[in-house]
């Protein structure tokens, strides 16, 4: 619980003293970050704690962009668009979850991407809602304190969502519901026997990334005011599962990371070579081939090397240590 | 009182016929050791009571309930425990993780997404208890991939105890052990109270005889015969068939 509130309140220090220290351009940019980190940490739990590789969790990113864009005709009222947006994912994802959750491994992938392909499928028919073209809509953000126009305010805004979401997911895998779901990923069998029903956690599991995800969609529209089918195709869903594999799968902040990873290397490198995706696929392979491991499992490796470097007795120590208390157990 | 009754139980994998007509009564309190040659089928029989596996025909009874139709987890919520003949663990977690999430199992609070796990006094106090009991709570914080094998087997002991159950289905708990291991942990397991029943699937006869006091041999998937150790010593059908004749006559 300490542990948890005070990495959030680092996050949140963080994110408050962060638009004094860079440029005004990237502010801009760290908005999408925060709205994709919010995106990938919603999949990275499913993933890295429940074992649930989908291909599909663009599906409920789209849906709450579409209904926050759709219902903007409506309402302005942000606290119903934003609740509208996580109940439709919410629904969505109780229908698709209590199928997919039947499956393991690549048959979850599979199912999860065919329901991805039929809302692409519809919303690109969908004439009245701008079809292939897309669908723009004009809203702001308005809290009740003030309408939020200027880039820092947005940036403001993400972030606070995005900390919420953090400290909500951080919560979530250190309760025992979160122990389990993690045990459940581990050894599924063992988990039946000691009385643990898999399909309850998973379903849990599913239904909190894909409200999540459903939010951050929803977010997404205040920032682009614009939605496409291209939401739901199977870049997307990829794009965003290599956002969970360079951030570090198995963690919570991981995935935020690879977000940045991701939207920084796409915006930055593109402006220097068209071929930006190359860089970014050999920096996927190299990740894959590492095993597991992402930014934030190199950080952690940098750290505790960095630590067995300044406190070289210890390790020496050690094996001595051993050698003498496997002399004392033989005698 | 007869706890686990198996009535009729048929398993076939299309055309294989591995478990035939099986009938067993185990009473409460019972030490029944199920042997049997390679196989015999007596894995898929675990697998079909504890429900790993469905029926193909038959019925299982528990305490008088008909459990055969119910999923796994709710077998072990009736009291129903079980071990695995090939340790099965999570060997990314601590021993005092491992025992944590086993004892969880039956806690109303499992379900809650908020509080840590760490700070549930109970549960602390509870695998502590049992630890102890085990004698492995020098051994907590350490992971479980880095136990002994023996030490291994032991957990998988200590994880389906922590569930509370009134009957443990035992695969092989001591094997791919050595003759000193086997029979220290023979000794551990006959610290296991009398109120807790064991069926026990063991191939080491010398194990067999030092804790039965029930023994049904299978043979080809059919129950051959249930009675005491000394009857199964005696029998010359079952001594052909199994030890290939004569091998306890030494005893």
């Amino acid at each position: 619980m300490k542990k948890a509130f005070l990495s959030t309140g680092l996050l949140l220090i963080t994110i408050l003293i962060l638009p004094l220290f860079i440029s005004p351009f990237l502010v801009y940019l760290s908005t999408e970050i925060l709205v994709f980190a919010i995106f990938a940490m919603s999949l990275g739990l499913i993933m890295g704690f429940g074992g649930m590789p989908s291909l599909g969790h663009c599906a409920l990113f789209g849906l709450g962009a579409y209904t926050v864009a759709i219902l903007s005709e409506y309402t302005a009222n942000i606290y119903l668009l934003l609740g509208a947006a996580i109940l439709i994912s919410l629904c969505f994802s109780i229908v698709t979850g209590y199928i997919a959750i039947r499956n393991k491994g690549v048959f979850f992938l599979m199912i999860t991407l065919a329901f991805t392909q039929v809302l692409f499928l519809i919303t690109s028919r969908m004439k009245f809602w701008g079809g292939n073209d897309g669908y723009s809509a004009s809203v702001t953000a308005n809290f009740g304190f003030g309408e939020i126009t200027s880039n820092m305010g947005l940036f403001y805004m993400m972030g606070f969502f995005f900390v919420l979401s953090y400290f909500l997911l951080k919560l979530f895998v250190n309760a025992p519901a979160g122990k389990v779901l993690k045990g459940m990923m581990e050894n599924e069998g063992r988990m039946i026997a000691l009385g643990y029903n898999p399909k309850t956690y998973k379903m849990i599991a599913y239904l909190i990334a894909g409200s999540m995800a459903g939010l951050a969609g929803g977010l997404y529209i205040y920032k682009t005011q614009f939605v496409s089918p291209a939401l739901f195709s199977v870049h997307m869903g990829a794009e965003v599962m290599i956002m969970v594999f360079i951030g570090g799968l198995g963690t919570v902040f991981g995935p935020a990371l690879g977000a940045g990873a991701f939207v920084f290397l796409q915006n930055y490198i593109s402006t220097m070579t068209d071929r930006w995706p190359l860089i970014l696929g050999l920096l996927f392979i190299a990740i894959v081939l590492l095993k597991r491991g992402g930014i934030l499992h190199l950080i952690q490796f940098v750290t505790t090397f960095g630590l067995k470097l300044f406190k070289p007795s210890r390790s020496r120590n050690a094996p001595v240590d051993k050698q003498v208390k496997g002399k004392e157990q033989a005698s | 009182m007869t706890l686990l009754k198996i009535e009729d139980l048929n398993k076939s994998f299309k055309a294989l016929h591995i478990l035939k007509d099986v009938n067993i009564e185990i009473k409460k309190g019972e030490r029944h050791v199920i042997i049997g040659p390679n196989g015999a089928g007596k894995t898929t029989l675990f697998n079909c009571i504890y429900g790993t596996l469905p029926l193909s025909s038959g019925k299982v009874y528990l305490a008088g309930d008909r459990i055969d139709h119910i999923p796994s987890f709710k077998r072990t919520e009736k009291g129903m425990g079980r071990t695995f003949q090939k340790n099965n663990l999570f060997e990314e977690l601590t021993v005092e993780e491992n025992v944590r999430l086993a004892i969880m199992g039956k806690k109303k609070y499992r379900l809650n997404m908020i509080k840590p796990m760490q700070n549930y006094t109970d549960l602390a106090a509870e695998c502590r208890r049992l630890l102890e009991e085990w004698e492995m709570i020098d051994r907590r914080a350490v992971l479980v991939k880095e136990l002994s094998y023996g030490e291994q087997r032991l957990l998988e002991i200590i994880l389906s105890l922590s569930t509370n159950p009134e009957i443990i289905l035992l695969d092989e708990p001591t094997s791919g052990m050595s003759p000193t291991e086997t029979s220290r942990f023979v000794k551990l397991i006959k610290k296991i109270p009398e109120s807790i029943t064991l069926v026990i699937i063991e191939h080491d006869m010398e194990v067999v005889f030092s804790l039965a006091n029930k023994i049904t041999v299978l043979h080809h998937g059919t129950a051959m015969m249930t009675a005491s150790p000394e009857e199964i010593r005696g029998n010359q059908m079952i001594q052909e068939i199994y030890f290939g004749g004569g091998a306890l006559s030494h005893d």
